[in-house]
């Protein structure tokens, strides 16, 4: 069905630009009041979340021509889902899905970006979204961890390509299996058998690509025996939980992200902070862990013929309402000497890092200004480190700060939590 | 392309190549219309220089800020004005604010509660800018339409800079009739029927106190939004009473002791729309709020100044309504709606739900006038949408119809939609003829003349201002490049 499953939805809009600004009700002043990084750089109404819908109904209705500026609109997109929470505080319409679908058409007509090209070359070749650096399992030399892809374990911990290649990421999976190990959990890894979880390659539109590492991860799944999984990477998170529930592959398998592990295993008594970390903090809300973490809902209906955009049976709606939120901040709350200061935009409509969607990949100087604005925002909070909860947004900050010569520090959750220990 | 290659690159030199597109990718995201390009200027300066560019080649405008639903011409060039967006100046102690077309509502707003402030906010709600010119749920302390417009900044449809009222002899905002030219007459913004060709870039806003918070203390995440506590000195009702005369003896009474902070005049499918978060819910507690009210009613909100200025306010508020046996929404009353309704019917952040969530789109009959006269015609189109609710054409709101006074006065709005799915072209069809006859009889039976329609039908009837007015456009735009659409949507 693709894009036209959505035609009904895509006639929703009613251009009223909600989807450009944070939910009115929390727009609290000038400054940080946009949403959409899309719109925010590139101003046209056509980078927006209406736009898009627009565009959509077009390319249905009128075959829209591909031309340089279209790809260049579907492309320069998060695709971080800010719009469609903001849209759907008012309206019951699908927005994100919409605009998944559209990579997805484009991609299938042949239209993609060099950049992104390269980076699905590399992920058929090596099964990794960014370039190979060494082994994939060589951030877990000395840990002794088991490998499951030859031992019965509970939980495996999924660490992703980013944390596995880029050198500057190991501590994050270490810190990550150092945790799982003080808790006594008994979890493997599958070190240089892991594979990339696919959910990148379907943010930028190649969904068959996505297909296959998601069968390839699931097969694995299944023969280590394992019930749980744990990532430290929103993107791979959102990957396992949404998106392969989304195509039935996920099962029964729990999902969990490391923040949500830990603050069950502190509200549990199996691991206890008592180290101090004085520091100021802000969080980071990662949009694959926030408003698109929230769990697909299984639907089949139809619109009931009449007045109201009702269907049988009921709809109901992701309005990224029920994202990872709270584990991420109890488990800041919980690490002794950390001052927790809230940003103006958080949660669900938390503005992005940058780097989803392809945009890192393709558009790097978008994604850096998409960082930097978050970088002023944290700043502003009078913190002195921007906590986040994925390796992705980590690196994107990182280059902004760099660039921008700030002082603020970027830590994920799970270095904080390892210092605690 | 519309434009050759030689004006395009001539209006591509005012703007840079960033902000002018005439890619045909870009147009259908707008609306469905082939524009000549869109372009996006980032100031007057560069306002005045594209306007008068449009009269050297004879090229139509339009600028629009947040945009809504609308009809453009073929071959017109979209003024985007999304880069003017910034506020100018708050000037607390002469109470106005100076902002530029793409500032929201809910930005203004939201800075100026810091400072003790707020504004009028028209219906359309908090996410159109925060310039326009018309009505909403505050008028009753906040008044409407031109009275909330100072001084402003207009560019000519011929691309001159005009500045109104003390702006216009000084450097000061806080004035629209002078010292300098009072243009009340014609800077009249996107309302019918004197809709103002050219671009507004500049206006002052009256602001008023605020007796609230300096923000709103929400709690929840979207769409399930709510008061972590009521503000203190605040208080929100619904009232239905057994008749409409009832209603507008208490609607008056309210207004000549001048106690409510807003008196909205919903039926209680708005008051369910708002306080909802989808359209299978809001049927259902519509249903059930049908139910529970003995007849047409209002919202309220009572802001007191101090406890005992609340107290007082209270105290006269539920004297008013036993004398006109009205009776209190129970719904309503649960703290936690109280909640959602005072933050939402003072930010104006729910206008979309009561307005195009249900079907997609709705087609509206508002008009200004003596309330208890247009609340009588209002009754008749209310029954008049029965018959397409029971065809399942429209969506079911009982018939019913919607406004307030302004300034605590028996003048105010009264306005009347019908909501429906647009794709479903015998629902179009008929809520087309049910706004015709509406208006015919409205004119007919000399309640108003709805100026959303053609001017020719009712002009006729009212001194001929079409003609009139034709004849002010026309020297104003002598090369008729700003079709009579607006300075401002």
């Amino acid at each position: 069905m693709g894009l036209e499953q959505y035609k009904g939805d895509m006639a929703m809009c009613c251009r009223c630009s909600c989807c450009k600004f944070i939910p009115m009700q929390r727009v609290s002043g000038l400054q940080y009041s946009n949403v959409c990084p899309s719109i925010a750089k590139y101003e046209f109404h056509a980078y927006s979340g209406g736009g898009r819908m627009n565009i959509g109904t077009a390319m249905l209705n009128e075959g829209l021509e591909y031309t340089d500026k279209l790809v260049d609109i579907i492309y320069d997109c998060q695709v971080c889902g800010a719009c469609g929470v903001s849209c759907n505080y008012a309206m019951d319409m699908e927005v994100q899905e919409p605009i998944n679908e559209m990579r997805i058409k484009a991609v299938s007509d042949g239209h993609t970006r060099p950049a992104l090209d390269k980076v699905i070359r590399g992920l058929r070749k090596e099964g990794s979204m960014v370039p190979v650096n060494g082994k994939r399992g060589a951030w877990a030399s000395g840990l002794k961890l088991k490998d499951a892809t030859k031992e019965k374990v509970d939980v495996v911990y999924h660490v992703g390509c980013l944390t596995s290649y880029d050198p500057k990421m190991h501590k994050l999976a270490r810190a990550t299996a150092k945790i799982l190990q003080k808790a006594g959990i008994d979890f493997g890894v599958a070190g240089d058998n892991e594979t990339c979880c696919g959910g990148r390659a379907y943010q930028m539109g190649y969904e068959k690509d996505f297909l296959k590492q998601a069968k390839k991860n699931m097969a694995m799944l299944q023969k280590a025996g394992a019930k749980t999984i744990v990532t430290s990477c929103a993107d791979g998170y959102q990957a396992f939980k949404v998106l392969y529930d989304k195509h039935k592959l996920k099962g029964d398998l729990e999902v969990l992200h490391i923040s949500e592990f830990i603050a069950r295993l502190l509200r549990d008594g199996k691991l206890k902070l008592r180290k101090k970390v004085d520091l100021a903090v802000t969080y980071h809300d990662p949009c694959r862990l926030g408003r698109l973490g929230e769990p697909w809902i299984h639907w089949e209906g139809k619109k009931i013929p009449g007045d109201r955009f009702v269907f049988d049976p009921p709809k109901q709606y992701r309005r990224g309402s029920k994202g990872v939120y709270e584990p991420p901040r109890d488990v800041l709350k919980s690490i002794p000497g950390v001052r927790l200061t809230e940003m103006t935009r958080i949660k669900e409509y938390a503005w992005c890092c940058g780097a989803g969607g392809g945009v890192g990949e393709s558009n790097p100087e978008f994604a850096k200004w998409t960082a930097q604005e978050r970088i002023e925002e944290a700043t502003s909070t009078g913190a002195e480190a921007i906590v986040t909860a994925c390796p992705w947004c980590e690196k994107t900050f990182n280059e902004a700060i760099a660039e921008a010569g700030s002082s603020l520090k970027v830590y994920d959750i799970v270095e904080l939590v390892e210092n605690a220990l | 392309m519309a434009l050759s290659k030689e004006i395009y690159k001539e209006f591509e030199d005012i703007v840079g190549e960033p902000y002018l597109c005439a890619d045909p990718a870009v147009m259908p995201a707008y609306h469905q219309t082939q524009f000549a390009a869109i372009i996006l200027p980032k100031n007057t300066a560069e306002v005045q220089s594209i306007v008068r560019l449009c009269n050297k080649h004879k090229v139509a405008f339009r600028p629009v800020c947040t945009g809504w639903s609308g009809q453009f011409a073929a071959n017109t060039l979209y003024i985007d004005l999304r880069r003017l967006n910034h506020i100018i100046e708050i000037n607390e102690k002469n109470m106005y604010a100076v902002v530029e077309p793409y500032v929201i509502t809910a930005q203004l707003q939201a800075e100026l509660f810091k400072r003790g402030f707020h504004m009028n906010v028209k219906g359309a709600g908090a996410n159109c800018t925060a310039m326009l010119r018309g009505h909403g749920h505050l008028d009753q302390t906040t008044s409407g339409d031109d009275r909330n417009h100072l001084a402003i900044e207009w560019v000519t449809p011929e691309g001159n800079l005009v500045q109104s009222g003390s702006l216009g002899s000084s450097d000061e905002w806080f004035c629209g009739d002078g010292p300098g030219p009072s243009l009340r007459s014609i800077l009249t913004s996107a309302v019918p029927p004197g809709v103002t060709p050219g671009v507004f870039t500049k206006a002052a806003i009256k602001i008023y106190h605020w007796p609230g918070p300096t923000k709103f203390p929400i709690q929840g995440t979207s769409p399930d939004y709510t008061l972590s506590e009521i503000p203190p000195n605040f208080m929100a009702r619904y009232y239905s009473f057994p008749s409409v005369e009832k209603m507008w003896q208490a609607e008056i009474a309210l207004g000549e002791n001048e106690i409510c902070f807003e008196l909205m005049g919903f039926n209680v499918s708005m008051v369910a729309a708002n306080i909802t978060t989808c359209n299978e819910e809001e049927e259902r507690v519509f249903k059930q709020m049908e139910k529970d009210v003995i007849g047409p009613g209002f919202f309220v909100i009572i802001a007191g100044n101090s406890a005992a200025d609340y107290t007082y306010k209270k105290k006269v508020l539920e004297q008013v309504v036993a004398d006109a046996d009205g009776q209190s929404l129970k719904y309503v009353e649960d703290p936690r709606i109280e909640g959602i309704l005072i933050c939402q019917c003072i930010r104006i952040s729910a206008s979309v739900r009561e307005t195009f969530r249900a079907g997609g789109a709705f087609s509206s009959i508002p008009v200004m006038g003596q309330r208890d006269l247009t609340i009588r015609w209002a009754v008749g189109a209310g029954k008049a949408k029965l018959p397409l609710i029971e065809k399942g054409l429209i969506v079911d709101d009982g018939g019913g119809f919607f406004g307030w006074g302004v300034e605590q006065g028996h003048l105010g709005k009264t306005e009347i939609f019908c909501k429906f799915d647009p794709l479903n072209l015998k629902a179009k069809e008929a809520v087309e003829q049910w706004s015709l006859v509406q208006s015919q009889r409205a004119f007919e039976e000399r309640y108003f003349a709805n100026t959303m329609r053609p001017h020719s039908e009712i002009g006729p009837g009212m001194s001929n201002f079409h003609i009139w007015w034709k004849k002010v456009t026309q020297a104003l735009d002598p090369n008729d490049v700003s079709p009579a659409a607006g300075a401002l949507v």
